[in-house]
């Protein structure tokens, strides 16, 4: 009570020079619309205890606080909060009740052609989507968690979901048991940091015509398909950890149709796919790890100017795969567990190139149930063999300067 | 009572015999350097899977087979005795297979349990040690149908290679032949009738989980990773086991030594 009465005083205190006034809202008793309708700009409601009450509309700049254990339930009606006015904060809540529908795409908070919202701290629980901007400039997502319904994945829509948004910063929040758990869809000069997404159906992060976007340390574990980047041009892809997604069409990272990406010291582990490079240009990949992959790196022959150096296999089942002849391409200076090479000038380069797409891997490209014969002591001895002497192996595709030891760690 | 007699005194001229220790010593030599040098345990893991594989039933098998060469007289001498053949045969065998038991959970379970404590490890030692006894049986009834040591020992070799290489190759033939045909479901069962293969597959499908999934592997998986799938496996490496040895106590009953 003390903390909640001290927390009241310094926000009024906080708000004294705008001359803001402060309401408060009992759940329960009057409604939350009403309580707005008698607000002016930049005027301050908190909440406490459970609101329950259907599509609520924030017409004007406001401060949305929950106190602990503050609650808003839709009640399964449409969307929860609609926010229609720039400068909206809305935090410290626990939603539910965004409608399932096949027409609709409701929301928990929905914000519509807004600027500047603040979506900060909130849970949000089995909503149909949980965050949905659209139209949105300058919108900050943060430290929220996502929790959508484990049992009935299937019908759950995106989590975080941003269309034709500019300057958005997404940051720590948690989405799990989604559909996509970060959508993006026309979204420019955003950032995404520190977010971790898992156990969502299809991707944990998923964009399209999406550019100049900076995504970092964020971590994408166990979702249906892994992370899907398609159809944008200069994004950053920074320190991010892809694991553990597996299944027949599923990526740690797949970048289609992606012009001048950068991907830097990212982490795949565990994935069916390390990484997919689908007809892109002018990647950038350094520094990455790929450790215990099915495989590591997909690398589609439509890809050209592409650049993989620094980068570390360990313990995949193929470090490369590819369909075609890679001339277009630089493999350089990484590091391969696989390679069998010496360092005679003691520069840290081994002295003799590796070849990365061994024998087996293409076997398997071909016939895949050849799977079976992993490890085989007969498979061994012929990919040993199309090292020394490459036969069907696309020539070019060497690292002609691999690194002894991994570049970090 | 008396099986229990030969299959102690069997011990203990394989102990003074010390071919088994040395190849105790060799293995473990072979997973501690593999240990050592790879500063990674799961590559040196993976290592030692493609090694403990081709090594191990070699080693048995040969092994087997000269050691009951070897010690033809001494069977000789106990068949003059009042001791049944069963019981003969039976403690020469317990003995075998109890000596490399003793020395692959010496040589591989130690490094193993220090290196990389956990179920692929577990499994790996498991496959490995039923391998073992898969071969000393199938050496012991070449021993016991082959008179000349040279054509045994001979006989050991070739089953071994067509076990590791021979067959993954006609396999592999086989399914490129056909590759444009509906024999997927075939490829698994046909390769889990080699007993290597089968070790290898049961092994893989925890290292190689991730590749598993995609495309194919999920049938495998499915197949393999389930309790039904681990029980079928378990049961066709006994199989392996109980072939040899029910043939060899035949061959062995009616054998004019």
């Amino acid at each position: 009570m003390i903390q909640r009465t001290a927390l009241l005083l310094l926000l009024v205190l906080l708000s004294w020079p705008a001359l803001a006034r402060v309401h408060l809202l009992h759940g329960g008793q009057g409604s939350l619309a009403a309580v707005i309708a008698r607000t002016a700009p930049g005027d301050t409601i908190v909440v406490d205890g459970v609101v329950r009450e259907g599509p609520v509309t924030i017409d004007r700049p406001l401060c949305l606080l929950g106190l602990p254990g503050a609650e808003i339930d839709g009640g399964g009606v449409g969307d929860v909060l609609v926010i229609t006015a720039p400068d909206v904060t809305v935090q410290g809540f626990t939603f539910r009740g965004a409608r399932f529908s096949n027409l609709y795409d409701n929301a928990a908070v929905k914000v519509n052609g807004a600027e500047r919202p603040v979506i900060r701290a909130n849970r949000f629980i089995g909503c149909f989507f949980a965050i949905y901007l659209s139209g949105v400039r300058g919108a900050v997502v943060e430290g929220n968690s996502v929790e959508g319904l484990p049992e009935d994945k299937d019908r759950m829509g995106n989590g975080i979901h941003l269309w034709k948004c500019g300057q958005a910063t997404i940051r720590r929040n948690l989405v799990r048991d989604h559909r996509d758990g970060i959508y993006f869809e026309f979204v420019t000069d955003s950032r995404i940091e520190d977010n971790l997404t898992h156990g969502n159906v299809r991707y944990g992060l998923h964009f399209m015509f999406s550019h100049r976007d900076i995504y970092e340390r964020n971590v994408f574990v166990d979702n249906g398909a892994g992370v899907a980047v398609m159809f944008s041009h200069h994004i950053g892809m920074y320190r991010n950890r892809f694991l553990h997604n597996r299944g027949a069409s599923a990526y740690g990272l797949l970048l289609k149709e992606i012009n001048d990406g950068e991907i830097t010291g990212n982490t795949f582990t565990d994935n069916t796919t390390g990484l997919m490079v689908d007809g892109c240009n002018r990647i950038k990949a350094e520094g990455n790890t790929f450790r215990t992959n099915g495989w590591a790196l997909r690398l589609f022959a439509n890809a050209t100017a592409c650049t993989f150096s620094g980068n570390s296999f360990q313990g995949n089942t193929f470090d490369v795969s590819t369909n075609g002849d890679l001339k277009l391409n630089t493999i350089e200076a990484n590091y391969w567990d696989r390679h069998i090479g010496y360092d005679l000038d003691r520069d840290g380069h081994g002295d003799v190139p590796h070849r990365p797409v061994g024998f087996f891997a293409l076997l398997v490209e071909r016939v895949p149930y050849a799977i079976v014969f992993s490890r085989s002591l007969f498979v061994a001895l012929l990919d040993r063999a199309e090292r020394v002497l490459p036969t069907l192996s696309p020539a070019d595709l060497k690292d002609d300067h691999p690194l002894m030891r991994p570049p970090h760690g | 009572m008396i099986m229990g007699k030969v299959l102690y005194y069997t011990l203990v001229d394989l102990a003074r015999n010390r071919s088994v220790v040395a190849f105790a010593a060799l293995v473990l030599a072979v997973s501690e350097g593999l240990f050592l040098v790879e500063a990674d345990p799961v590559k040196a893991l993976l290592s030692l899977v493609q090694v403990m594989l081709a090594l191990v039933p070699l080693v048995s098998l040969i092994l087997t087979v000269v050691y009951t060469y070897d010690t033809h007289e001494f069977t000789q001498l106990l068949a003059v005795q009042p001791i049944g053949r069963r019981a003969i045969l039976g403690g020469r065998m317990g003995a075998m297979a109890l000596a490399l038991l003793v020395a692959l959970l010496f040589g591989l379970g130690l490094p193993l349990t220090v290196h990389a404590p956990g179920t692929t490890s577990l499994v790996l030692l498991v496959a490995v040690v039923l391998l073992a006894w898969v071969h000393t049986a199938l050496g012991t009834l070449i021993a016991l149908l082959h008179r000349d040591k040279a054509r045994g020992v001979g006989i050991a070799l070739a089953t071994w290679a067509g076990f590791v290489l021979v067959y993954d190759a006609l396999l592999m033939a086989l399914l490129f032949a056909f590759s444009d045909r509906p024999i997927e479901p075939l490829v698994l069962p046909i390769a889990a009738l080699n007993p290597i293969d089968l070790a290898r597959i049961a092994i893989m499908i925890r290292v190689d989980l991730a590749a598993m999934m995609g495309y194919s592997g999920a049938v495998y998986q499915h197949m393999l990773g389930s309790a039904p799938g681990i029980a079928v496996a378990l049961t066709l490496m006994f199989a392996w086991i109980a072939w040899p040895t029910l043939v060899a106590f035949r061959v062995f009953r009616r054998k004019d030594l």
